[in-house]
Formats: structure tokens, C-alpha cells, sequence
């Protein structure tokens, strides 16, 4: 088994929102950064591969196992953390450990304290008590004392200052030290992922635009700043999308190193995920 | 299901003073011979046992708990077995007391009407809770609120129609054959009811997407 999860046109239809044919892999010992504005279909694609709605239509592969048929032992070895989704909040710390030690067979209580203790979290303390950046690392704590092989984290930093996100971030390159553990990362501050993201997925209005990885994301693409009398020379299909603002064009391309062949042009700028996902939605063909 | 059953517990333990107020209350009444309010102490476990489901609601304990090895099932399982065991416990502690009271007041002691009426409790609050819980887990708690209300307000009014058209002398006569029954039939029926409404409710949960 090569991937850890497999998503193969998953469909799932609401009233005003679709995912349609979601497609992806995960291999193992990777994490995958799962980016896309508000809306654009990340938590209900995490809350289908959970099974926590139902899809439409698609197969789901986890541990290369069914993830319906399966799903109690692949439940097992997943950790997650899930966006104002938790243990009751006048719950503490301790009541968690008392509760998860009957829940998963690998629960760690000797890991889970470790990591109260690391992050400061007093386990006496009510949830509601604590800041919403101390819950966030309770939460991922919570996801990280089974020992599971797959992490499926929907926005895990958000709430948490840089110093706090950079501790965590450190927890996820541990974790997949093992190269059997793989994590699936959603998130918007996408510094996080560039930082530590084998793989991007970029999901917009239910749909995957692209899956690749992040070095090829970010070695390849390019934005070319230019005016419109260069722009007009350019072909369509030399670039992706375009984005017209006042000082000239913004032309994202998706091969630096080709387009330099073609056109004469001095500088092509290197690609953050922002630049990436705002010139993806925002820009046009 | 054991560490579903942790987790309500340690939701609800706020909540045992209320409960050991009401043991007070109770005992004080029963020895100032007051009305009987043995049904009390069962209700309230089932009152306690909701509390816990607006904590959950609020925090999307039930979609959280879907990601958990066999969660939707433990979830359910854990609930039902909670309130009955509360129930339970309640239900011998006013009985115990009740003896009690009777036994310092008097030296012949109604054994039997002090566990009928306990029966009759139990069976009563296994009603309500097989009744509510389906519907909690239909519709949310905060929904479900006006749907309890409608239900039970539904049914005395079906029991004050019936009670006006019903010759219940006759239909008492009608069942007298069962009288020596009653106490299997009771427990039967209270059996069928929680069984048929904890399939209900993990099938609106099974069922349910968050």
C-alpha cells in the first residue's frame, strides 16, 4: 500500500454547494497541505472521508481499506481535529483522558500528560476556561495520544500565535518521522504549509484544481509582472490565469523555465500559496 | 462504550448536589408526611441525563464522537445506559428511604405498595425517556424542546378525551384476569419501550449528517 488515503471522485450535493469529483492520494509518510477560500468544499470533503455525512457518490480508500465497510478499524488510527468540534467544554482535561482511555485501544495516557505538561495545560482546568489558542493544542494533543497513522486536521493553527504554531508544527515533522504516519492539513495560513507541505491540494467551488507537490509547486510556477502591450503577446495557452490591476498584468504561469524560453521576459517572480490561490480564484483565463 | 460512559458521567457530576438536595428533600417530606413525591427522584435523573445532551450540542459532541472508533453507537449505548442506571439508583435510594420512614412510623410495613409505587416510578420515567430521547436525537435539543412539549401535552389531552369516553371501571374489569401479572407485564412493557426507543434513536444518529 502505497497511499494512505485514496479519494476517487467523491460527489456530494447540497441545495447552493457540490463537491464534484474530488480526487486525490496521500502517500504515506507525507503531509498534505488542503487549501481553498471559505466555502470551497475542505471541511465537507474531511467530514465525507470521516463519514460524518454521507456522500453521493465516489470511493474512499483509507489504509487501503473501505472507509464505510472499515470503518471501526480505521477509525482506530486517525487522529483528528476538527474546526469547533470537541469534547464538551465544561469537561477537563483529566475527564478527557478518563474518557479516551476507554475509546481508543493505543490511548496513551503517559503521551497525552506529556504534551498537557509541554503545552501548559492544566489538566484540572475546565475547557471553557482555556484560550482558544490552549484549546486548539488540547485538541491536537487529544488527536496525537493514540498513536494514529493518519492526522486529518482542519485548520489545527488558526487561533494559535507564531510561536505556539511553530511548537505544533514541530509535533506534525515529528510525527511523520514515521514514514507509515501521513497527515492531511487544512489551512489557511499557508506560511504553515509551505513550511512543512509535501503535497498542496487546491480545492475551489467543490473541486480539486491541483494536487502536486509542493516543491513543484513552488519551484515551477511563476507570476510574470507585465504590461498590456506584452501581455497581448502572450499566447493562452502559455498561462494559467491573469489578474489586471492598476500598475499592469499579473500573469501566473505554470512552468518558469519554459515560458522563459518563449518570451523575452527579464524576471519571472516565484510563487507563494497566497499569490498561488488568489491569482487561481481571483484571476481569470 | 465505557469511555462514553465516562465522559456523561463527568458531565453530570455537577449535578449529583442537586440530586442529594432533592434526597434531603424528599427524606424531610416523607417524615413530615407531606405529598408523595417518590417520582421525583427518578424524573430528575432523566432532567440531568438532557442537561447533557445541550452540552453536546453545543460543542458538536455527536459530530466529534462520529470520528471515534464505533462512535455514533457507543454514543447512543452510552446515554440510554447512563439514564437507566440513574434511574435505577435513584428509584432504591427512594425506596430504601421510604422503608425507612415507614418502618420509624409505623410497625406494619406496606412492603408491597412502597415497591409497586417504586415500579410505577420506574416504569413512568422509562416512558418519558423513550419519548424524549428519539425526538432529542431527531431533532437537537433545542428543536426538541417544543416537540417534548407538544408530545406529552398531546398525550394527557388523548388521556383526558379517553378518561371522559372510556367506562374505565369496565376496562379495569376487562384487564382484571391480568391482575396477578401486573408487575411482569410492567417490566415487560418498560423493557420493549427502551429497547424500541434506543433502536429509534441510533438510527435518526446513524442516519444523521453534521
Amino acid at each position: 500500500m502505497k497511499n494512505i488515503l485514496e479519494v476517487k471522485n467523491l460527489n456530494k450535493k447540497y441545495d447552493d454547494f457540490a463537491l464534484k469529483n474530488i480526487t486525490f492520494d496521500l502517500p504515506k509518510g507525507m503531509i498534505m497541505g488542503f487549501i481553498g477560500e471559505n466555502g470551497a468544499g475542505k471541511t465537507t470533503t474531511i467530514k465525507a472521508i470521516l463519514n460524518i455525512i454521507k456522500k453521493d457518490s465516489g470511493e474512499i480508500k483509507i489504509f487501503g481499506l473501505d472507509s464505510k465497510r472499515d470503518e471501526g478499524k480505521i477509525k482506530e488510527d486517525i487522529g483528528v481535529v476538527l474546526d469547533d468540534m470537541f469534547y464538551p467544554e465544561i469537561l477537563t482535561p483529566n475527564d478527557i483522558n478518563n474518557s479516551m482511555k476507554y475509546i481508543y485501544k493505543n490511548w496513551d495516557e503517559k503521551m497525552f500528560n506529556s504534551y498537557l505538561k509541554d503545552f501548559s495545560l492544566n489538566p484540572k482546568q475546565q475547557i471553557k476556561k482555556f484560550s482558544k489558542g490552549m484549546r486548539k493544542k488540547l485538541e491536537i494533543a487529544t488527536a496525537l495520544a493514540h498513536h494514529p497513522k493518519l492526522l486529518i486536521l482542519d485548520e489545527p493553527t488558526s487561533g494559535l500565535d507564531p510561536i505556539a504554531r511553530s511548537e505544533i508544527i514541530d509535533i506534525f515533522q515529528d510525527f511523520i518521522q514515521d514514514e507509515e504516519c501521513s497527515i492531511l492539513l487544512s489551512s489557511h495560513i499557508t506560511t504553515d504549509l509551505e513550511r512543512i507541505a509535501d503535497y498542496i491540494t487546491f480545492i475551489n467551488d467543490g473541486e480539486i484544481v491541483l494536487s502536486k507537490t509542493c516543491d513543484e509547486l513552488l519551484d515551477k510556477y511563476g507570476i510574470v509582472k507585465c504590461r498590456e502591450k506584452e501581455f497581448k503577446d502572450i499566447n493562452k495557452e502559455d498561462y494559467v490565469k491573469y489578474k489586471k490591476d492598476r500598475y499592469g498584468y499579473e500573469v501566473l504561469v505554470e512552468n518558469k523555465r519554459d515560458f522563459k524560453k518563449r518570451y523575452d521576459v527579464e524576471v519571472i517572480d516565484k510563487i507563494t500559496l497566497d499569490d498561488l490561490m488568489l491569482l487561481m480564484i481571483k484571476g481569470v483565463k | 462504550m465505557r469511555g462514553f460512559m465516562m465522559k456523561d458521567l463527568a458531565m453530570i457530576k455537577s449535578n449529583f448536589k442537586l440530586l442529594a438536595i432533592l434526597i434531603i428533600v424528599y427524606a424531610v417530606m416523607g417524615v413530615t408526611d407531606e405529598m408523595d413525591i417518590s417520582f421525583i427522584l427518578p424524573f430528575m435523573s432523566v432532567m440531568v441525563m438532557i442537561s447533557s445532551f445541550s452540552y453536546d450540542e453545543f460543542n458538536k459532541w455527536e459530530s466529534y464522537a462520529s470520528t471515534f472508533p464505533n462512535g455514533r453507537k457507543n454514543s447512543v449505548r452510552a446515554k440510554y445506559l447512563i439514564t437507566i442506571l440513574l434511574i435505577l439508583l435513584m428509584a432504591v435510594i427512594t425506596t430504601v428511604l421510604s422503608l425507612f420512614i415507614a418502618h420509624s412510623k409505623t410497625s406494619s410495613l406496606a412492603y408491597e405498595n412502597i415497591l409497586l409505587t417504586t415500579l410505577g416510578n420506574i416504569f413512568a420515567t422509562i416512558i418519558v425517556l423513550s419519548l424524549m430521547y428519539p425526538i432529542i436525537y431527531k431533532l437537537g435539543i433545542e428543536k426538541a424542546r417544543i416537540a417534548i412539549f407538544v408530545t406529552i401535552f398531546g398525550i394527557a389531552i388523548i388521556g383526558g378525551i379517553l378518561i371522559n369516553y372510556v367506562d374505565l371501571a369496565k376496562f379495569l374489569n376487562v384487564l382484571s384476569p391480568l391482575e396477578n401479572y401486573w408487575v411482569f407485564i410492567i417490566i415487560g412493557l418498560g423493557i420493549v419501550f427502551i429497547y424500541t426507543s434506543y433502536r429509534l434513536s441510533l438510527h435518526f444518529l446513524l442516519k444523521k449528517e453534521f
